[in-house]
């Protein structure tokens, strides 16, 4: 039997490595966090780093094996670093190819409710030609149809598209008719504030598996003082279409969106309680957008990226607690960052993608026929800007769409690996381009990334969440999760 | 170091730090100071100029990040500079259309 | 501890060289197949035409004639019908190669291996026993092919090159139905037109076992005592996906693995997400666990929580994960969902202890050479 070596036989002796490429930002007073090319982070203090940068750090050290393992550098004693990088990094920019995921059809911009926030400028009830005809439908559905994504989502928002429901029922039809040909995975939500829900509409929505999206902004006086209707009903309608829903669809069939406003900043464990409260299994902590009425009535001004990250880390560290107790609830803004940090995989979230989200992972087809490349883009066409219309339903191709300039100029300008500060920046693997964000306050679609509250509010979200995981090995496990969602 | 009201003068070595490792500091700070940065016998000056009203100890402790920053800056342009072949090299393999390995998981055969 | 492999006392001896033969208990074969069997004699039979008889008792018979005749004690009476052997009529060497009734059989090509491992439970032999893979062609012919599961191990099966292919291309032909398994450290692989030949076996059922023993490189270099191993084990796993093949990722936790056992899941899960399945398992007294026991000996009881957490980040990336190799009253309540009940039933025991526990049904038990010589000092039945 020969000799069983050491561990030391199997080191080179002298320490010589090379550095893979990676970025840095300090996390606090003492530490940095490292990202490599595959978008993996590293917790490490400042002087670990310095030594590892002047090629000073030994291979005895616990940190450089950390770092050779997490592919930070290669030696002599392992290579494989870099074929593993290349092999995640495609695995991230795959989804790339799969564009476009989410068609939003706006049916109508009639609405009852009357939010200050709203980002859409409803019209009143009565003034019918702010509906979407059959001919803009059927020209968005074959838009929407040649799509190279594998998998269509048709989204109905308005206005309240409930008050347009005939045409949302010619959609789904024809949709699934035209489909046969195509073989698409066909998804279909309606975003309703529910008030106008009732069984023959569900009946509908059971037969063709639609799911729906409300609003629910916290308990009864929250919501209805955020959410004006006749009748000031708002939360009660609400919850009664919860329960309808659930009855007819299933339990899971209906999820809950919360906007937050001002006076939501005191109130985040009240409003989690209320989503417990209403049987769901997570909330969406948004911070607010600068669009439409949330423009014209300063609702936006009216709280700041600090503000909002105090409710975010409050909300986070309560849902946090009862996880603890073993209730299993999700916060799925921290579960989509979650995903680019410790998986591979891109969770397709418009606000952080990079190169953007607009146009690749959503589009939307205005009432009118116009054709948006996101959300916050037809709202700032609402606000006068049509930066960001990329052409009409019926008098545009879908190659005029989704080459025009409108779209393509600010996704290649907008690529954060390409802008000033985000190129360097170590957590722009979790971050986003958002060229619309930038355009409606700084009219660029980069804006000055030291002077933007996207760029401050997202910087400051990630270390908090790194933060939380470095120190607790439950919140790590549970982040796990969260992130394989 | 002198110090005016809200403004400060810093220096540093032109053989020691890059110009581009100073202006990309200058950058990240430009929502608290603007600098007026030039060259004088092999010295970058950078003056300092805060936009709204702060007190004199956060004037320095931004002064003082900025410089840390600069260190840093520096640092990154070492790093880009040695880690570019491999990163090429990566993008490369990353992107090329050899039956590449997906790291996307199987599902279940 | 079944005994697999013995000398028997030879009371007649017709053939010279070793030979493969199936057992049976029938007494009352066609002669045509008497002529290649082993009876398993009871007394009062006529044993007369079998190429090889197993008696229990020497009695007063005289036993001439064409029939190899051995005698066997009370320790082979695990002895069945459809069992496989290797019978030495001149030394009397007896080796069991295929169990009927066992629900996995597994077949040694060879001893010899490219590591050394330090605690490998087959130590390598630095000697030509390629006629074991000759022998392996012969037996996987007269295994029957209603046989579930085969497994293939060494030593280095990998070892063999473009012979293991054919008989892998063997098997598939001969036993079509059943699933085969190979156990290899994987770095033959990282020849990309090697592993384009293993798949052109195409193989309804086969999935390769591979080592991972941390993710740091020269721990696992370390601990299978070879320079370079690490690279090129996963180069062979990424290789082995190109071309769609499966592969399982085995651990075995002791004390120079415990320390980054949860690292190197969490490393399996960021760059090997595609494996088919992950074993983390128990130690083996056996072999150079032996000699080695204390660089590796650490209590299962007291690594039960790294365990958890372990499988715990390989659930959370819905991977799929099974421990094996450990007592129930060892692990915590959270793997029990991994939890497999493993050890070969040849060398399965339990302690006097777990006599009355409630959940013995349950477990694993231990390894006989557990039982022998070192096992966790925390068994406890449950009530």
């Amino acid at each position: 039997m020969s000799q069983f070596q050491a561990i030391e036989f199997y080191k080179t002796s002298k320490s010589s490595y090379r550095l893979l490429p990676f970025r840095f930002i300090p996390l606090d007073e003492e530490r940095y966090v490292l990202t490599n090319m595959a978008g993996e982070y590293l917790v490490s203090v400042r002087d670990k780093l310095s030594d590892l940068l002047q090629h000073k750090l030994s291979n005895d050290d616990p940190t450089y094996i950390e770092l050779r393992a997490r592919h930070f550098l290669i030696d002599e004693d392992s290579s494989i670093a870099p074929e593993l990088l290349s092999i995640k990094l495609r695995t991230r920019y795959d989804r790339l190819a799969e564009f476009t995921g989410l068609h939003i059809f706006v049916v109508t911009l009639r609405c009852e409710h009357s939010c200050p926030y709203c980002q859409v400028s409803r019209q009143s009830e009565d003034k019918l030609r702010y509906d979407m005809s059959p001919e803009i439908a059927i020209g968005a559905i074959d838009l929407a149809l040649r799509s190279p994504s594998r998998n269509i989502k048709i989204e109905f928002q308005g206005g309240e598209p409930l008050l347009n429901f005939e045409l949302i029922k010619f959609i789904v039809l024809e949709a699934k008719k035209k489909n046969q040909q195509r073989g698409k995975n066909l998804a279909f939500v309606i975003a309703t504030n529910l008030a106008l829900v009732s069984q023959e509409i569900l009946k509908f929505c059971r037969e063709h598996s639609i799911l729906i999206s409300t609003s629910l902004d916290g308990p009864k006086d929250l919501h209805n003082t955020n959410r004006p209707r006749p009748g000031g009903n708002s939360y009660e309608k609400t919850i009664e279409g919860i329960k309808l829903v659930r009855e007819m669809l299933g339990r899971d069939q209906v999820s809950a969106l919360m906007t937050t406003t001002e006076a939501s900043l005191n109130r985040v464990k009240e409003i989690i309680d209320e989503y417990l409260a209403q049987d769901f299994n997570g909330i969406f902590l948004r911070p607010l957008s600068p669009y439409g009425f949330a423009i014209k009535t300063k609702s936006y001004r009216a709280y700041n990226a600090e503000r909002w990250l105090d409710f975010y880390k409050e909300g986070i560290e309560y849902i946090i607690e009862l996880n603890r107790q073993n209730i299993n609830f999700m916060e799925y803004y921290a579960a989509t960052v979650l995903k680019k940090m410790l998986t591979s995989e891109d969770p397709g979230y418009v606000d952080l993608m990079s190169p953007s989200g607009i146009g690749i992972g959503a589009v939307v087809y205005n009432y009118d026929g116009s054709v948006y490349a996101s959300d916050e883009s037809r709202m700032l066409a609402e606000m006068g800007e049509e930066k960001f219309k990329l052409g009409k339903v019926l008098e545009n191709s879908y190659e005029q769409i989704f080459t025009s300039p409108n779209l393509l100029d600010p996704l290649e300008e907008s690529f954060a690996y390409s802008v000033p500060m985000c190129n360097d920046c170590a957590f722009e693997p979790y971050c986003g381009a958002d060229p619309v964000f930038h355009y409606a306050l700084y009219k660029d679609y980069v804006g000055r990334k030291p002077e933007s509250e996207f760029c401050s509010r997202n910087m400051e979200t990630f270390r908090f969440l790194i933060k939380k995981m470095e120190g607790d090995r439950f919140v790590r496990q549970l982040f796990t999760k969260w992130a394989n969602n | 170091m002198e110090k005016e009201a809200k403004t400060i003068s810093l220096n540093f070595d032109s053989q020691v730090f890059s110009l581009i490792a100073i202006k990309k500091a200058a950058y990240r700070y430009i929502d608290s100071f603007s600098a007026d940065i030039s060259i004088e016998n092999n010295e970058v000056r950078c003056l300092l100029n805060f936009t709204s009203p702060k007190s004199d100890e956060s004037c320095a402790r931004l002064a003082d990040d900025f410089k840390k920053e600069v260190l840093d800056q520096d640092l990154r342009e070492k790093l880009k500079a040695e880690t570019e072949p491999v990163r090429n090299l990566i993008l490369a393999h990353a992107f090329s259309k050899t039956g590449i390995v997906s790291n996307e998981p199987v599902s279940g055969d | 501890m079944l005994k697999l492999h013995g000398n028997l006392p030879v009371l007649n001896s017709a053939a010279k060289d070793s030979y493969l033969v199936t057992v049976t208990t029938n007494a009352n074969l066609p002669p045509v197949l008497k002529k290649n069997r082993a009876l398993l004699m009871q007394p009062n039979q006529d044993p007369k035409g079998y190429k090889a008889i197993l008696t229990r008792e020497q009695g007063s018979k005289v036993f001439d004639g064409d029939s190899d005749v051995f005698l066997v004690s009370a320790e082979y009476d695990y002895l069945n019908e459809g069992d496989i052997i290797r019978l030495g009529p001149s030394s009397g060497s007896f080796n069991s190669l295929y169990r009927r009734n066992s629900p996995h059989n597994t077949i040694l090509l060879t001893e010899q291996c490219n590591h050394y491992c330090l605690m490998c439970s087959q130590p390598p032999k630095d000697v030509d026993d390629s006629w074991l893979l000759q022998e392996a062609f012969e037996l996987i012919s007269l295994i029957p092919t209603d046989t579930e599961a085969l497994g293939f191990s060494g030593g280095e099966p990998t070892l063999y090159g473009d012979r293991l292919i054919d008989l892998l291309h063997h098997t598939k032909r001969s036993l079509p139905n059943t699933a085969i398994d190979i156990l290899s450290n994987g770095r033959a692989f990282k020849d990309l037109e090697f592993a384009k030949k293993y798949a052109a076996v195409e193989h309804p059922d086969m999935l390769i076992g591979i080592p991972i023993y941390s993710d740091d490189p020269v721990r696992h270099d370390y601990v299978v005592q070879s320079r370079g191993a690490f690279d090129d084990t996963i180069k062979g796993i990424l290789n082995l996906k190109k071309v769609k093949q499966k592969v399982e990722i085995r651990i075995v936790i002791h004390k120079q693995t415990i320390d980054r056992l949860v690292k190197t899941c969490e490393f399996i899960a960021r760059n090997l997400l595609f494996v088919d399945h992950i074993a983390l398992m128990g130690l083996e007294i056996t072999g150079f666990t032996r000699p080695n026991l204390e660089l590796l000996w650490i209590d299962p009881y007291e690594y039960k929580d790294i365990l958890s957490e372990a499988v715990a980040v390989l659930n959370g990336y819905g991977m799929n994960a099974s421990v094996y190799n450990h007592q129930l009253c060892t692990v915590n309540p959270d793997v029990l969902g991994n939890y497999r009940k493993s050890i070969s039933d040849w060398k399965n025991e339990y302690l006097e202890e777990c006599v009355s526990c409630t959940k013995r049904g349950d477990c694993g038990g231990l390894f006989s050479s557990a039982k022998m010589y070192k096992h966790s000092k925390y068994i406890k039945a449950y009530r």
